[in-house]
């Protein structure tokens, strides 16, 4: 007979400690499901996690490998970050990092004479304008017709895709590489344009991804416009009565993580890139920043240690194919996490109470 | 007559926008339950590979989509049981299903001796190019000519306007999609029924996705549905929730990713890259120009779209 009653409630706070368990609980268990799923196809999921592990964390190398492959990952995930908690759905940031480094790439090429700290802002300033520009294809409709930016943010990123194709491999465009003939490739930025490298190859771009992920976690702490942000987040409604402009934050937000998408492309194409290279920027760097912001509850700040994790499991990808695992168990790993990550959040906001039954009449002997 | 440039591209599109039609009509039926599933890309994905890996193995197509519907079904509850059940986010949790289905099918193309990636198919759904009634001018390529699955396509799509629109069933599905609260008053199952068309949405995707890999390619290639998933749901929007104009809105896309071979008959030269562009493009400036103005609120989006529902916290 069953004795015990589950019931479900919700939470009114979540504890700190919670926080930070159940993202790290459902990178586990992701993991665990895909060994699982490893063993069911004769691969050794034992042997793969350790050749990850040591890939991405065992030398020196390694590590600072895993930081060159995490610094978009910052960008990106701080730019699905404040898009997602002012409930603005930009799901472009993989268009908006294309954009970006289309940008930069061409402000490298043409202005790649100047000084190196005036070519290097060029470069990123074009950046974040690319992805913010990009960013407001969808922006624009979005606060004026209110057209579901869901759905334009995702077709952006083909669009960009395709551009940034057709600039390399589709013409004579002076993104093209003008000495390689036989197979097309992306002109190189000259070395003023290229950001300087501070330990291995991990280049200042790193520095900047850290920079702004702490300065957008200070303005939404500590500034009465993040304040405005988070109540509009929590219930749009509540803002709009309290008199908070919530249209102009929308735009200004969606504005903003374009921006750092569109940065994004910029570190890459005057760092480990070198150049607007369609083979190694389209590497779903924009959705793994949203599983980034997911796994770090949308927090700027969170989003550091989250993006060197992923970063970590990206960079560990390739190396798979030395053991005969094809690359793609990342992406599934990738899909798995993001997944518990959304489910995990049901116990954040829920409390699961296991008791037993209160006894009836019947049952009790006579 | 037959070979006129405009009837080939016409049959071309039908063709091409057949899976859309697949993934598009089960996306209705699944947001009609007031469930918003972004994973149609990955449903599509892990449909073409099983429906190619069990055509392959057993020889026969019949096999083939009857695993493409099971595997989209099953893989649907990746997104079903996050938003149904743990009544999280809807657009995260469909990402997230977009990407493991990505990961999934590719790893499955990639596994195994030999891969499945550049094998060549073993049997194939093929269009009936001449002979019979497809000799009739113009409407025997137009009726006439496709290969099976675009028939079914076309009962699909009449089958689901009809459980829709006229029969029980179709009333408490949209009755959940409108206002689940009222509909578990009034003694629906709204879990039930949700579940249901979220799998039916996958089963729907994984056919689309098997018809590029056992008809439109026909083979197994990394990601070998090219964004069709995202067109699709881009499709239910203009389709108003209808199955009827998710076809005719289908097959237009259908003849615009078929552009290229038309204007190269008209010796046009377009690239390539600014041509794939085009169906991308044209979803865009349709959602926008439908959702200018008032006729944005005719659109018809069930009114609990994206919203969980959860008897205690009514």
């Amino acid at each position: 007979m069953n004795r015990w009653n589950v019931r479900v409630e919700p939470r009114g706070t979540v504890s700190p400690l919670l926080a930070v368990l159940v993202p790290l609980g459902s990178v586990l268990l992701a993991l665990f499901l895909g060994g699982v799923f490893l063993f069911l196809t004769d691969q050794h999921p034992g042997e793969v996690y350790v050749r990850m592990l040591d890939v991405s964390f065992g030398s020196a190398r390694g590590i600072s490998e895993t930081l060159v492959a995490s610094t978009p990952l910052v960008f990106t995930g701080v730019a699905a970050a404040i898009a997602f908690k002012l409930l603005v759905w930009n799901i472009g940031g993989e268009g908006q990092l294309y954009m970006g480094a289309i940008f930069a790439a061409g402000a490298g090429i043409a202005f790649g004479g100047a000084p190196p700290a005036i070519a290097l802002t060029l470069v990123l300033g074009a950046g974040a304008l690319g992805g913010a520009l990009f960013a407001g294809v969808a922006a624009v409709p979005r606060v004026t017709l209110g057209t579901n930016e869901i759905i334009t943010t995702l077709m952006l990123n083909f669009v960009a895709l395709q551009l940034m194709n057709y600039l390399v491999f589709g013409s004579f465009s002076p993104w093209r590489d003008p000495a390689a003939t036989n197979f097309p490739q992306g002109r190189p930025l000259p070395d003023n344009a290229s950001l300087p490298e501070i330990w291995r190859r991990v280049d200042l771009g790193l520095v900047i991804a850290v920079l702004i992920a702490l300065a957008f976690w200070w303005v939404i702490r500590s500034t009465r416009w993040g304040y405005e942000i988070r109540v509009t987040g929590d219930s749009p409604g509540t803002a709009r009565y309290a008199g908070i402009g919530v249209t102009r934050k929308v735009l200004a937000v969606f504005l903003l993580s374009g921006a750092a998408a569109g940065l994004a492309g910029a570190a890459l194409v005057a760092g480990p890139v070198g150049a607007l290279e369609p083979r190694s920027l389209a590497l779903n760097l924009g959705f793994t920043g949203i599983i980034v912001a997911a796994l770090a509850r949308l927090s700027p700040l969170g989003v550091i240690p989250v993006a060197v994790l992923l970063g970590a499991l990206n960079k560990a990808g390739p190396a798979l194919q030395t053991i005969r695992v094809p690359s793609s168990t990342v992406l599934m790993l990738q899909g798995l996490i993001l997944s518990l990550a959304i489910s995990g959040t049901f116990l954040l906001r829920h409390r699961i109470i296991v008791e037993r039954k209160p006894q009836t009449v019947e049952e009790v002997p006579a | 007559m037959n070979d006129s440039v405009l009837l080939l591209t016409l049959v071309a599109a039908i063709a091409s926008g057949t899976p859309l039609v697949f993934a598009a009509v089960g996306e209705i039926l699944t947001e009609r339950a007031g469930i918003l599933n972004l994973g149609v890309e990955g449903m599509m994905l892990v449909g073409a590979v099983s429906g190619f890996w069990a055509t392959l193995e057993t020889g026969n197509l019949t096999l083939g989509l009857i695993a493409a519907v099971v595997s989209g079904a099953l893989v649907s509850l990746v997104h079903a049981v996050p938003a149904i059940s743990l009544r999280v986010n809807q657009i995260v949790a469909g990402l997230a299903l977009a990407i493991f289905g990505r990961g999934l099918s590719t790893f499955i193309g990639r596994t195994g001796s030999p891969p499945l990636v550049g094998q060549p198919p073993r049997s194939s759904f093929e269009p009936i190019l001449d002979g019979g009634l497809a000799d009739i001018p113009v409407i025997g390529p137009l009726v006439f000519g496709h290969d099976p699955l675009v028939y079914l396509s076309w009962v699909v799509v009449a089958v689901s306007s009809w459980y829709l629109f006229r029969t029980r069933p179709g009333l408490e599905l949209r009755a959940t999609g409108e206002d689940p609260a009222a509909a578990d008053a009034a003694g629906v199952k709204v879990t039930r029924i949700r579940y249901i068309h979220t799998m039916i949405g996958g089963a729907l995707a994984g056919l689309g996705g098997a018809y590029f890999s056992l008809a439109l390619v026909p083979s197994w290639q990394d990601d070998i549905t090219a964004g069709a998933g995202w067109i699709a749901i881009g499709l239910v929007i203009f389709a108003s929730w209808r199955p009827w104009r998710a076809m005719f809105a289908a097959y237009l896309f259908g003849g615009v990713t078929r552009l290229n071979f038309t204007l190269q008959a008209y010796e046009v030269e377009v690239p390539s890259q600014i041509l794939a562009m085009l169906p991308f493009l044209l979803t865009i400036v349709v959602l926008i120009l439908i959702t200018s103005g008032r006729r944005a609120r005719f659109l018809g989006a069930p009114a609990a779209l994206g919203n969980p529902y959860s008897r205690e916290e009514r």
